[in-house]
């Protein structure tokens, strides 16, 4: 049994050899990242623009959180980008005609969960595949919101709501408060409630977990609905930073999400996730936007930069793992 | 055949009368009655397919039964969900194993028992792993409970199997083969830790294929066949042969008897010292021109394996594959220009493409010879497959329905008429006859038979003892990833097969 020892001691006496086996992948890129543009752009490493990157990153973050798990039930919510910007259009419509910002924030959450329930029961109940689901919903959000919007900005959302993207609290902006309460939030969810030790099992060996006598169907949905519901609450600070409820606000926000999570090292097989890793994939798809944007480089071409960002990500990991 | 019966004294723990359990086309289960005592260990022996699974799954509510009744100390009780089975005490240590990967030893072992923290949904982490600790120290795993499971040996998955299902201080245990993985000494530390729930009043239903371990460690022992329980009788009472002979027993089926020849051609196949990934080694085998070889064996003996590295679909890692005498070494795209042809065990998973027309499926490992310009003619490759229909008695309408809607005896043709198509000279059939209705394997077998008969070779495994029995020229026996045995003609029978299968002396 020298292999067990093996594994025993080096968890026990060299845990950062552990750390860093898992890290690679999304640290290294992150590293090179904020080389690169402390290079080529002067602005970069201003305090205030790396404060403008956390905070542009935390609608993202909230977004990445609930995917990675989400992925880890080998899953996937393609409809997230079109649920945050109906939420927050529900949100500034809400907003303008009551004044009640209780009220929008609740309507804005709502749609999120309603969509996420939905998303979750047809993958759960009638297991369909959530790529296919998830399309659907992507179209049902975006549609509704062209129909509640009429194709038009709502403005006039108020400096309440507003207060939320450029308020301080202590010193510290809103944003990333909010963005570190997310992530505090979903980490104690993954790793210390059973509702996490799921997660890991939905998307490890979903047999044992029905074998265990838990109703595994009803933790999916509840999966699913976290996302839906992140997304709404996401949609405060979406609204918040745009001033209005924008039709097309946040279409194809889910892309950078899912390239945030995969270039973090959460694996599309056997409930394999790692939520701090996600963290550091949303910082690296930040960076990469805001030094792009630094450099003047066009969004189209930013695209194809994240896709890049992702292969690479994979490729270190795949690469260390053969080693 | 007697059934002897040694009645023990007392109220059983566990009791099951007439239990049945039918799925489409198998009785899995017929009419199994059966019961463990407190500090009992009862083995269940039988071959594959013979129903220990079925009743093990049945035990753990994992499969409902459609008839038959189970006591609980005497008192009448339903199992209908895994919750049902959990609350009599009985606990399931599964071959698959129902771990997951990515969660840590004491997670695995308290999965859907978690301790509660003070939180609501929050889990009692440390709670947790102190009992973790616990039971792992029992059972001698010195591996820290917060080790993540995917990092684990199959050897130490199995103890953390083991362990869960300790953890729910089961009054019943049920272990599927659990030694299959382990060494000796684990094997050893179980032993003796079934032997202190033994004297702890823990009824033990075991289920294994090794011989040696039926005497060291059952006080009764209950043999299944075909879904029916043979017989129970007492180890003292019991002779290997004994067991061997009820768990086969099995009337011989003649309806595909074939004419032996005693002239074959060239070796067409000859394996040396082949070692695979998969846990196969030391492989040697030979297989002739108009020679049936057999290559028989246990579930999980490694014959699959063997097949899958000869055709090149596992990675090699020592010995050679020799055909005609030419070494052959490379991926399946080699071994099919080499002229193997590969019948596989996941007909549909792996040998067809179900919804594609018949006649894409017979023309698809023949494109190259076929359409040496590289242009596809939809029109050609209907002819050729519609003289493969006629050929082998393909039942279609046309060529152009998608194989799926056949029927398992036809859908196993197109596959042979693929590797016909694609002039193979050595088949390895696995599993032909797998799922396949009586009237078809017979057809199969005639075709397997005409196969030979025109110059072919063929490697045939199969869990049908009677199959080896019935068809084969020569048979080679596996055990655990080696070849234990080979049987001449006059040689196979199905006892010979079983002992050499189940490796005892």
């Amino acid at each position: 049994m020298s292999s067990q020892i093996a594994v025993g001691n080096r968890l026990v006496v060299a845990p950062w050899r552990a750390v860093l086996a898992r890290t690679p992948g999304v640290a290294w890129i992150l590293g090179l990242l904020l080389l690169v543009f402390a290079a080529t752009s002067r602005d970069f490493l201003s305090a205030g623009n790396l404060l403008n990157v956390g905070q542009q990153s935390v609608i993202l973050l909230m977004l990445a959180l609930p995917m990675t798990l989400i992925i880890m039930t080998e899953g996937l919510d393609i409809s997230m980008g079109a649920v945050l910007t109906l939420a927050g259009v529900m949100l500034a419509w809400v907003m303008v005609r009551y004044g009640s910002l209780p009220l929008a924030l609740a309507a804005s959450l709502a749609t999120g969960l309603a969509f996420g329930i939905v998303n979750g029961s047809l993958v759960a109940l009638l297991k369909m595949p959530s790529f296919v689901v998830t399309l659907g919903t992507m179209g049902a959000a975006q549609g509704l919101a062209l129909i509640v919007t009429d194709g038009q900005s709502i403005v006039g959302v108020g400096a309440t709501v507003e207060s939320f993207y450029s308020g301080r609290l202590a010193g510290v902006p809103l944003p990333l408060l909010l963005g570190a309460g997310s992530y505090l939030t979903c980490h104690l969810l993954l790793y210390h409630t059973r509702f996490g030790n799921y997660v890991f099992a939905l998307g490890g060996n979903p047999e044992a977990l029905k074998l265990a006598g838990v109703r595994a169907d009803l933790y999916l949905i509840g999966v699913y609905a976290l996302g839906g519901l992140m997304a709404g609450l996401a949609a405060l600070l979406l609204t918040a930073r745009m001033s209005s409820g924008h039709p097309t606000a946040a279409i194809g926000m889910e892309f950078d999400a899912i390239a945030a999570v995969a270039v973090g090292g959460t694996s599309f097989e056997r409930g394999k996730g790692w939520l701090f890793g996600t963290l550091l994939g949303v910082i690296a798809v930040g960076v990469l936007r805001n030094g792009l944007n630094l450099l003047s480089v066009p969004s189209s071409a930013q695209v194809a930069c994240i896709g890049i960002l992702v292969i690479l990500a994979l490729f270190i990991d795949g690469w260390k793992e053969r080693r | 055949m007697t059934a002897v019966s040694a009645p023990i004294p007392g109220i059983p723990l566990l009791e099951l009368r007439g239990i049945s359990k039918q799925f489409p086309g198998v009785k899995a289960l017929d009419d199994v009655s059966f019961a463990v005592h407190p500090g009992e260990v009862h083995m269940l022996l039988g071959e594959n397919g013979a129903g220990k699974s079925s009743l093990m799954k049945v035990l753990c509510g994992a499969y409902r039964a459609d008839a038959g009744e189970f006591f609980h100390r005497g008192e009448k009780v339903a199992i209908t969900s895994p919750a049902d089975a959990r609350k009599l005490g009985i606990a399931v240590i599964f071959q698959e194993f129902s771990l997951v990967p990515y969660l840590d030893i004491a997670q695995n072992i308290f999965l859907g028992r978690e301790f509660r923290g003070r939180i609501p949904g929050s889990v009692d982490r440390r709670r947790m792993h102190v009992e973790a600790r616990r039971i792992l120290d029992l059972i001698g795993l010195e591996l820290p409970t917060q080790t993540p499971l995917h990092t684990l040996g199959v050897a130490q998955q199995q103890m953390v199997e083991i362990a869960k299902a300790l953890s729910q201080n089961a009054r019943i245990l049920v272990m599927d083969e659990p030694t299959a993985a382990l060494s000796d000494r684990e094997t050893e530390r179980l032993f003796a830790m079934i032997r202190q729930l033994q004297a702890e009043g823990v009824a033990i239903i075991y289920i294994s294929h090794r011989m040696a371990e039926v005497f060291a460690l059952g006080d009764r022992i209950t043999v299944l066949r075909d879904g029916r329980k043979v017989g129970s009788l007492l180890p003292r009472e019991a002779t290997p042969d004994e067991l061997v002979r009820m768990m086969v027993g099995r009337s011989v089926d003649m309806s595909y008897a074939r004419e032996f020849r005693s002239e074959f051609g060239d070796t067409v196949l000859e394996v040396k010292g082949l070692h695979s990934d998969n846990g196969i080694s030391d492989i040697d085998l030979t297989v002739r021109a108009g020679e049936i070889v057999g290559l028989s064996g246990l579930v999980g003996a490694g014959r699959s394996e063997v097949a899958r590295a000869i055709f090149g679909a596992d990675a090699v890692t020592a010995g050679e594959v020799r055909v005609y005498g030419k070494l052959h070494r490379g991926g399946p795209d080699q071994a099919v220009a080499a002229g193997i042809g590969l019948i596989p065990e996941n007909r549909k998973s792996e040998g067809l493409a179900l919804i594609r027309s018949v006649a894409d499926n017979l023309n698809i490992a023949a494109l190259r010879r076929r359409f040496s310009s590289r242009v596809f003619g939809p029109r050609r490759a209907r002819a050729i497959a519609r003289a493969l229909v006629d050929k082998l008695r393909i039942a279609t309408p046309t060529t152009l329905r998608p194989v799926q809607v056949l029927s398992g005896g036809n859908q196993q043709k197109v596959v042979i008429g693929k590797w016909l198509e694609a002039e193979s000279r050595l088949f390895i059939f696995d599993e032909p006859t797998r799922g396949i209705d009586v009237g078809a394997k017979a057809e199969i077998f005639a075709l397997i038979d005409a196969l030979v008969r025109d110059g072919a070779a063929v490697l045939l495994i199969s869990s049908e003892l009677s199959e080896i029995v019935n068809v084969c020229d020569r048979a080679y026996v596996m055990c655990q990833g080696r070849i234990t045995g080979h049987l001449a003609r006059h040689e196979i029978s199905e006892e010979g097969i079983l002992k050499l299968a189940m490796h005892h002396e």
